[in-house]
This record gives C-alpha cells, sequence and structure tokens, in this order.
C-alpha cells in the first residue's frame, strides 16, 4: 500500500471511529429504522440516520432486510390463495357442527 | 339468483376461513366466532355476492371486517401489558457494556442475506419459517405486524382495533421486526448457508 493510500485509510477509519461514537447508537437507530416505514422521519432524524449508515453496514443490512420483509409480506397477503395461515389449521369438528346448526337455525 | 346453500360454503371453505382467522386471532374460541359470524352476514347479504370475484374472496372479505370487530371486542379496556412489552424489548441484542455499548453483539448482528433460488423468499417452506418464527411473538405484538405487513392496515386501522395509541403501534411493530428478522436470519439464511 503506498503512503498515501495508507494516510487515506487511516483517516477514513478516524471518521469512522469519531461517527460511530459520537453519534446515536445501533440500539438507538433501530426503532428510527422501523419507524421509516411508517411516517417519514424529521429532518434531524434523517441526518442522523443517514450518518449512521454511512458507518455501519449491519444497521444498512437491518434496514434493507425489514424492507425485503415488508415486500415479502405484502406480496403474500395480495397473493390470490393468501397462504396466510389459511389451511394451517383445520376447524375442529365441534365447532363445525356448532356453525352448522347456527347456518340452519337462521335459513 | 338460486338460494345458497351456507353448509356448503362450510365445507367447501371452513377449513381455510379458520385458518385465515386463526393466525390472526390466536383463539380457538375467537377464530370460531368470526368464521359463524361470516357465514351468517354472507347469509344474509348475498344477494351482493356478485359472481365477479370467487366465493372464496367474497367471504375473506366479510372475514375481514368480523376479524376486526373480534380485536376490538378482546382488547377493549385492555391497555398494552408493559411488563409483556419489556419482556420482549429485544435488548439483548445489543453490547450492555464496553466501549461499543448500545451497538448490536456480533453474534446477534445482521448478516448480509444471500438471496438465491434456494433461499427465495417466495416459497411455502419460507413462509412455514416464517410462521414459527411469528408464533412466540406476545398477540398484540404478532397482530400488529400481520395487519401492518401482511394485510396492509393503515396504522389509524390497526390502532383502532387494538386499541392502543400510535407510539405504542410503532414499539409493537418495531420489537416484532427486532425478533422477526433474527429469527428468519437464523433459521432461514443462515440455515441454508451452513447446509452448503
Amino acid at each position: 500500500m503506498n503512503p498515501i493510500a495508507r494516510q487515506y485509510d487511516k483517516a477514513r477509519h478516524a471518521v469512522r471511529y469519531f461517527l460511530l461514537r459520537r453519534l446515536p447508537t445501533c440500539k438507538s437507530v433501530a426503532p428510527m429504522m422501523s419507524e421509516s416505514l411508517e411516517r417519514k422521519l424529521s429532518l434531524r432524524e434523517r441526518f442522523v440516520l443517514k450518518l449512521h449508515l454511512g458507518v455501519c453496514v449491519w444497521c444498512v443490512w437491518y434496514l434493507d432486510q425489514l424492507h425485503v420483509l415488508r415486500d415479502a409480506c405484502r406480496e403474500r397477503g395480495a397473493g390470490p390463495q393468501d397462504v396466510a395461515g389459511a389451511g394451517q389449521a383445520a376447524m375442529p369438528d365441534d365447532a363445525r357442527d356448532r356453525i352448522r346448526r347456527a347456518l340452519e337455525e337462521q335459513q | 339468483m338460486a338460494i345458497p346453500d351456507p353448509t356448503q360454503w362450510l365445507d367447501q371453505h371452513g377449513d381455510y376461513l379458520y385458518g385465515y382467522a386463526m393466525v390472526r386471532l390466536r383463539n380457538p374460541e375467537n377464530a370460531e366466532d368470526a368464521v359463524q359470524e361470516t357465514l351468517l352476514a354472507a347469509l344474509k347479504s348475498h344477494e351482493t355476492f356478485s359472481g365477479r370475484s370467487s366465493e372464496r374472496t367474497w367471504l375473506v372479505g366479510i372475514l375481514k371486517h368480523k376479524l376486526i370487530d373480534q380485536y376490538r371486542k378482546t382488547y377493549r379496556e385492555s391497555p398494552v401489558p408493559d411488563a409483556e412489552l419489556e419482556a420482549f424489548s429485544g435488548d439483548e441484542y445489543f453490547r450492555d457494556e464496553g466501549e461499543w455499548v448500545d451497538h448490536w453483539k456480533p453474534e446477534c448482528a445482521p448478516i448480509e442475506w444471500q438471496v438465491t433460488p434456494e433461499t427465495e423468499l417466495a416459497q411455502g417452506e419460507f413462509w412455514e419459517v416464517f410462521d414459527e418464527c411469528l408464533s412466540p411473538l406476545p398477540d398484540r405484538c404478532s397482530q400488529a405486524f400481520t395487519l401492518r405487513e401482511i394485510d396492509g392496515l393503515t396504522t389509524d386501522e390497526i390502532c383502532e382495533a387494538l386499541g392502543v395509541s400510535t407510539s405504542n403501534l410503532w414499539v409493537l411493530l418495531h420489537r416484532a421486526r427486532l425478533r422477526l428478522r433474527r429469527c428468519i436470519e437464523i433459521n432461514w439464511f443462515r440455515r441454508e448457508a451452513a447446509a452448503k
């Protein structure tokens, strides 16, 4: 590695370290990332989050994966056979009989 | 239009509706009530069934309203139990001491998800893992997540159904996502990586 590249690397490391130490922690940006799926974050929140994501790849993956999960879930919900739980739990026979009686009374 | 035979609906769609209700209500009695009320309502309003959608889609549409009624009934005057939420904070994913306190513990930190044909999310086996990960969550936490992410209800609709404030809902969703993401990572993405 040439000296300039080494200096640059060191400086980058120092900035990253400084930011990670000074910025809100992963624990405090995690709820913010979740809320970013629910509402528009304030200017301050967006700024802080952006800086944090600039130096923390774990949180970059975290936010990315929240979106992956949302997309997958929404697709499942919109699916023609909405598999979400349907067919997993068969109705107990006694429940079916009670409902059958209720329907016959109503007819 | 011919007079419908609701017992036929029960035979054809009963299990489907019940399963749909069970995942969302997590209580067999409430699920049974919701299915019964759905079929009774369908009987009363079968003229409105246009035949444009499938019978099942029409019944699920009615069921969705009945589910909201069930939530309201369950959660009326029942604030979010703080103890339940506290026990479910996800704090243990973050370091509790040292220089990097409150940052991810390395063993709990997210890993990059390698999406390959085997880890493709839109397949049946993934949803089995997903459902297993959702089931240990506290009721309101899992319900908030399902209503928001799978059913796509608005924040206001969910707050009303579950009887929680907006900020409570955000906490519920955050905790659900924190847990669920981790569980899916361990049981889907890491498992697939380990199998290679």
